[in-house]
C-alpha cells in the first residue's frame, strides 16, 4: 500500500485532538447530504414509477383510426370524498385482444363491467350500486394500476356508441392501454422536483463542500507540517483524498442507511392523492452505487480544492491568510435576476420558471456574502460590547464562511417570497354547497330539467328545478346527498351532480399537493440549513479553540465568544434573510405580471413561520459548536 | 523591528517589598502523578521570576496554580496579600481578567480582529466602554512599539510584532502580575531577546510581577531571577 495510503488510513482511525469532532461533523454532513441526494432521485423515480402505472389513462389524442378505445374522466364523489371515475370502451377489438391489458386489470373492461381501486372498494354501497347498476364491482384493481394505495378510481366499461363516447361527442382515444404521458397531477409534482433541485442544488453542493472543510480544518496544520518537513503536493493531496473518500463512504452509507430506514415514513406522505408504495421509494442497487460513487467522489473534490492552498504553500496556513474583499459589482446581479426572470419568464412554461428560480437563487449566493459583509462592517462598527465586536469583525472576515451555512434559509426565503405572491396556495371556499349544477346545450336544457323534475318526483324528493340558456340548477330539499346524486346520475352523459364546493374538492387535490410540495421543499431546505449550521458551528470553534483557551485563561468567559458565535450566526439570516424574502417577492410579482396572485393569508403564514423555524434552526443547530469549543478550549 | 522605549527597560528590583505573589506548600496531582510536591515561591512587584526545568516536570503546572487556572490540592495562593487559591472558578476568573495578565507562546491572538481590538477585548468584557478601551489599547501598543500596527490583523503581523500585541494585551488592564508561557518559543532569537525584554521591562516598570516559563537559558538571564523545577519541587539558582 502507498505510505500515503496508509497514512490517510492511520489519520481516520486515529485523528488526533480535535479530529474526532472533525470528522464526526463532516461525517454527519455528508450523511445529510447522502440522505438529501437519495430523496430527491428515489422521490423522483418513485414519481416516476407512478406515473407509469397510470399514464395509460391520459389520451394524446388522434383520429381513432389506431385506437384500441376511448377513454373519458368524469369527476364523482361518493361519501362526500371526491373520487375519479375512467369510462372505458373498446372501440378495435382485434387490437384489444393482441395488446396487454390496461395496468392492474386482468382485461380491459367490458361494456357493463366496473374495477374499482381497494380503497374505493371499501367505500362500495348501494348509492354506487345504482349508479353503475351493478351490485358489486367485477374486480378489484391491483397496485400495477394505481397511482397510490389510498387512490380512489373507478373504471367503468361502456360501449363505444354510449352516450358522451360517440364519435360526434369528440372522444378521447386511446392507441394502447400501456400509455405514459404524464398526468397533470403528478406533472405539477414533476415541476416541484425539479423546482426543488434548482432550489437545493447549491446548498446541497455546498454542504458537501462544508462537510469536507471541516474535516479539513484540522488537516490543514497536520498537512502543511507534512509539506514542510518534504512531503510533495501530490502526496499531500492523496493522503487527503484518502481521508476524506473514507468519511465521504461511511456519510454515504450512513445516508443510505437513514433513507431506507425513513422510507415507510416518507411512503405516508400524501402527494398526489395519497401515501405511496413503499416499492416506488425503495432505493435501487443502481442508485446506492450512485450514492456511494458520487457522494465520497464530490466529497473528495471538495476537500482537494479547498486544500489547494496548503499543498501550494504550507506556510499560507501555518501564518494565516488575509481574505480577498468582496465587490459590489456582485449586487449586479440583483438588478439583472428580476430582468431576465420578466424576460423568459413570460409565457408561464415550466423550464423558463425552473432556469428563472435557479437564477434568482444563484443571485442570491453571489450577493449575499456581499450584504453579509456590509452588515458586519456596520456591527463591528456600532459594538458597543465584545460579543457584538466579535461577531461583526467575524462576519466581515470571512463574509463567504458566515453566509454558506444560512444560504439554504435564505435561499429559501428568496423562494417562500416569491411563492407568497405568485402561487395561489388556499381554494376559495365560497362555492355555493347546495345546489346541483348542470351545463347543457340551449337545445337540451328543457328536455334536462324536464327530466331531472321527473326523477326528483319518481324518488319522492322535493327540490327546485331553474333553468339558463345553457344550464340547469337543482336544489333538493334532503340531507342524502349522495342519494340525490344517485336520483340525478348521468341526467347529462358523463356529468355527474355536483355542487360548486364538490368542483372545488376536486380541484382541491391539486393545491394540497402544491402546499404539500412547497413544506417538503423547506423541509428539504431546512435539513440542509441546519446540517450546514452544525458543520459551520463546528468548524469555526476548532478555529476559535487556541485563541478561546487563551481567553479562557486569561479571565474572558467563554460565553462572550459562544454568544459571538451565535450572533455571528443569527446576523445573516435576519440581516440577510428578511431583504432576501422581498427580493423573492419581486420576482415573484415580476414573473405574474403585477398580479398578486395568492388568496387568502396563507402565504403570510408561510412566510412568517419559515422566519421564526429558521432562526430556531440556526440558533440550535449554531449551538452544536458549543461543547466543541467547550471541549476543545479546555486546559 | 522597532525597538522598545527607553522607559520600558529593566528596572531595579525593590528590595523591601512584600511578595506580590506567593505560592506556599503548593501540592498538585493528576491522578496518581504529582505535578507539584511542595513548591515555595514568591515574587516581589515588579520583580520577574524565571522558572525552568525539564519538561514535564511541573513548570506549566505551577505556572497554572499561580494564576488561578488550576487550584492546588495542598496550600496557598497569594496574590498582594489576599489569598486567592479558594477562590471559586468565577471568582478566579474575574481575578484573572482583572488582576493577572497572560502571554502564551503562540501569542492566541483572535484573528479576525486587528491588533488594537485583541488588546481592547478583556476590557470591554470587563465593562470598559469601547472607546475609553480602544483609546487604552493604541496607547498600550504605542509602548510596545506598535502605533502604526493597530489596525492590522495578526495574519499581518510578524511573530515579534504579534507577540508585543499579546504582551499589550496582557498588560492594558493594569495586573499585579503577568504570567508567560514559553512566550519566546515561536521566535527566533533575536527577536525573543526583543519580546522577552519588553515584557520584563514594561511588566516591572509598572511594578507587576512577573512569572516566565522558559526553556531557553537566554530568555531565563534577562529576568531577576531563576528556579528550576526538577520532579515537582524547586530549586532555586
Amino acid at each position: 500500500m502507498n505510505p500515503m495510503t496508509s497514512l490517510g488510513l492511520r489519520f481516520v482511525r486515529r485523528p488526533g485532538p480535535g479530529g474526532r469532532a472533525a470528522n464526526l461533523a463532516a461525517f454527519g454532513a455528508t450523511a445529510v447530504v447522502a440522505l438529501l441526494i437519495t430523496f430527491l432521485i428515489a422521490g423522483t423515480l418513485g414519481l416516476s414509477e407512478r406515473n407509469d402505472r397510470i399514464g395509460w389513462r391520459v389520451s394524446v389524442g388522434g383520429d381513432g383510426r389506431e385506437a384500441v378505445g376511448l377513454v373519458r374522466n368524469v369527476d364523482d364523489m361518493v361519501d362526500g370524498k371526491p373520487f375519479q371515475r375512467l369510462d372505458l370502451a373498446i372501440t378495435n377489438d382485434r387490437r384489444n385482444a393482441e395488446l396487454p391489458p390496461p395496468p392492474g386489470l386482468p382485461h380491459a373492461p367490458k361494456p357493463g363491467e366496473v374495477y374499482v381501486s381497494p380503497a374505493l372498494a371499501k367505500l362500495w354501497g348501494p348509492d354506487l350500486s345504482k349508479r353503475y347498476e351493478i351490485g358489486n364491482p367485477t374486480g378489484v384493481i391491483s397496485s400495477d394500476g394505481l397511482s397510490s394505495p389510498d387512490e380512489l378510481i373507478a373504471i367503468r366499461g361502456l360501449a363505444p356508441d354510449a352516450p358522451g363516447m360517440r364519435p360526434t361527442e369528440r372522444p378521447n382515444y386511446l392507441e394502447t392501454w400501456r400509455g405514459t404521458s404524464t398526468d397533470a397531477r403528478i406533472a405539477v409534482l414533476f415541476a416541484f422536483v425539479a423546482f426543488g433541485i434548482a432550489l437545493v442544488l447549491f446548498p446541497v453542493l455546498s454542504l458537501v463542500g462544508q462537510a469536507a472543510g471541516v474535516a479539513a480544518k484540522r488537516r490543514e496544520h497536520r498537512l502543511a507540517a507534512l509539506r514542510l518537513a518534504g512531503a510533495t503536493r501530490g502526496q499531500v493531496l492523496l493522503l487527503s483524498a484518502v481521508e476524506q473518500a473514507v468519511l465521504g463512504v461511511f456519510g454515504a452509507v450512513a445516508g443510505l442507511l437513514a433513507y431506507t430506514a425513513l422510507t415507510p415514513l416518507i411512503a405516508r406522505i400524501p402527494l398526489g392523492g395519497g401515501r405511496w408504495y413503499v416499492h416506488d421509494l425503495t432505493v435501487s442497487w443502481w442508485l446506492v452505487l450512485i450514492v456511494l460513487v458520487a457522494v465520497p467522489l464530490l466529497s473528495v473534490l471538495s476537500a482537494l480544492i479547498g486544500l489547494g492552498r496548503v499543498s501550494i504553500t504550507p506556510l499560507g496556513v501555518v501564518r494565516g491568510q488575509t481574505r480577498k474583499g468582496i465587490t459590489p459589482l456582485r449586487l449586479a446581479l440583483l438588478v439583472v435576476g428580476p430582468v431576465m426572470l420578466g424576460v423568459i419568464g413570460s409565457g408561464g412554461a415550466l423550464l423558463p420558471l425552473v432556469i428563472g428560480v435557479g437564477f434568482g437563487a444563484l443571485a442570491v449566493r453571489v450577493v449575499g456574502p456581499f450584504a453579509v459583509q456590509v452588515i458586519g462592517r456596520i456591527l463591528a462598527r456600532t459594538a458597543k460590547g465584545p460579543v457584538a465586536l466579535l461577531a461583526g469583525r467575524r462576519l466581515v472576515d470571512d463574509p463567504k464562511a458566515a453566509f454558506r451555512p444560512v444560504a439554504a434559509l435564505v435561499l429559501s426565503g428568496f423562494v417562500t417570497g416569491f411563492l407568497a405572491l405568485f402561487m395561489p396556495y388556499g381554494m376559495n371556499s365560497d362555492g355555493r354547497d347546495t345546489t346541483f349544477e348542470f351545463s347543457t346545450k340551449p337545445a337540451t336544457t328543457a328536455a334536462v330539467a324536464q327530466d331531472a323534475k321527473d326523477r326528483l318526483a319518481k324518488a319522492g324528493l322535493q327540490g327546485e328545478v331553474t333553468t339558463d340558456t345553457n344550464a340547469v340548477e337543482i336544489v333538493v330539499a334532503s340531507n342524502d346527498r349522495e342519494g340525490v346524486r344517485t336520483v340525478l346520475y348521468d341526467l347529462v352523459p358523463g356529468r355527474v351532480p355536483l355542487t360548486d364546493a364538490e368542483h372545488d374538492e376536486h380541484q382541491a387535490g391539486l393545491y394540497l399537493d402544491m402546499r404539500l410540495g412547497v413544506a417538503l421543499l423547506l423541509g428539504v431546505v431546512f435539513v440542509t440549513g441546519a446540517a450546514s449550521t452544525a458543520a459551520g458551528a463546528v468548524g469555526t470553534a476548532l478555529d476559535q479553540a487556541g485563541p478561546a483557551k487563551a481567553l479562557r485563561r486569561s479571565g474572558v468567559p467563554l460565553s462572550v465568544i459562544e454568544r459571538a458565535s451565535r450572533l455571528a450566526a443569527v446576523v445573516p439570516v435576519v440581516g440577510v434573510g428578511l431583504p432576501v424574502v422581498g427580493f423573492g417577492a419581486l420576482c415573484g410579482l415580476v414573473l405574474s405580471g403585477g398580479q398578486v396572485i395568492t388568496q387568502g393569508s396563507s402565504g403570510v403564514v408561510l412566510l412568517f413561520g419559515q422566519v421564526v423555524v429558521g432562526l430556531i434552526l440556526v440558533t440550535v443547530a449554531g449551538a452544536a459548536g458549543a461543547p466543541v469549543l467547550r471541549k476543545a478550549s479546555v486546559g | 523591528m522597532t525597538q522598545p522605549s527607553p522607559q520600558m527597560m529593566q528596572v531595579p528590583v525593590p528590595s523591601n517589598s512584600y511578595p506580590a505573589l506567593a505560592g506556599r506548600g503548593l501540592v498538585k496531582y493528576y491522578g496518581e502523578v504529582v505535578g507539584l510536591a511542595g513548591v515555595d515561591v514568591a515574587v516581589r512587584p515588579g520583580e520577574a521570576l524565571a522558572v525552568m526545568g525539564p519538561s514535564g516536570n511541573g513548570k506549566t503546572t505551577l505556572l497554572h496554580v499561580l494564576a488561578g487556572i488550576l487550584t492546588p490540592d495542598q496550600g496557598e495562593v497569594w496574590l498582594g496579600g489576599e489569598r486567592v487559591d479558594q477562590l471559586n472558578d468565577a471568582q478566579r476568573t474575574v481575578l484573572r481578567r482583572r488582576r493577572l495578565g497572560f502571554v502564551f507562546q503562540d501569542n492566541q491572538l483572535l484573528a479576525e480582529l486587528p491588533a488594537d481590538e485583541n488588546v481592547a477585548l478583556p476590557l470591554m468584557v470587563d465593562g470598559v466602554s469601547r472607546r475609553e478601551a480602544v483609546t487604552r489599547a493604541r496607547g498600550m501598543l504605542a509602548q510596545v512599539g506598535l502605533a502604526n500596527e493597530a489596525n492590522r490583523r495578526p495574519g499581518e503581523l510578524s511573530g515579534g510584532q504579534a507577540q508585543r500585541v499579546a504582551i499589550a494585551r496582557a498588560l492594558v488592564g493594569e495586573p499585579q502580575a503577568v504570567f508567560a508561557d514559553e512566550p519566546t518559543g515561536a521566535l527566533d532569537a533575536a527577536t525573543g531577546a526583543q519580546v522577552i525584554d519588553l515584557l520584563v521591562g514594561a511588566a516591572t516598570h509598572r511594578g507587576a510581577a512577573v512569572v516566565v516559563v522558559t526553556h531557553d537559558d537566554a530568555v531565563a538571564a534577562r529576568c531577576h531571577r531563576v528556579v528550576r523545577i526538577v520532579d515537582g519541587r524547586v530549586s532555586e539558582r
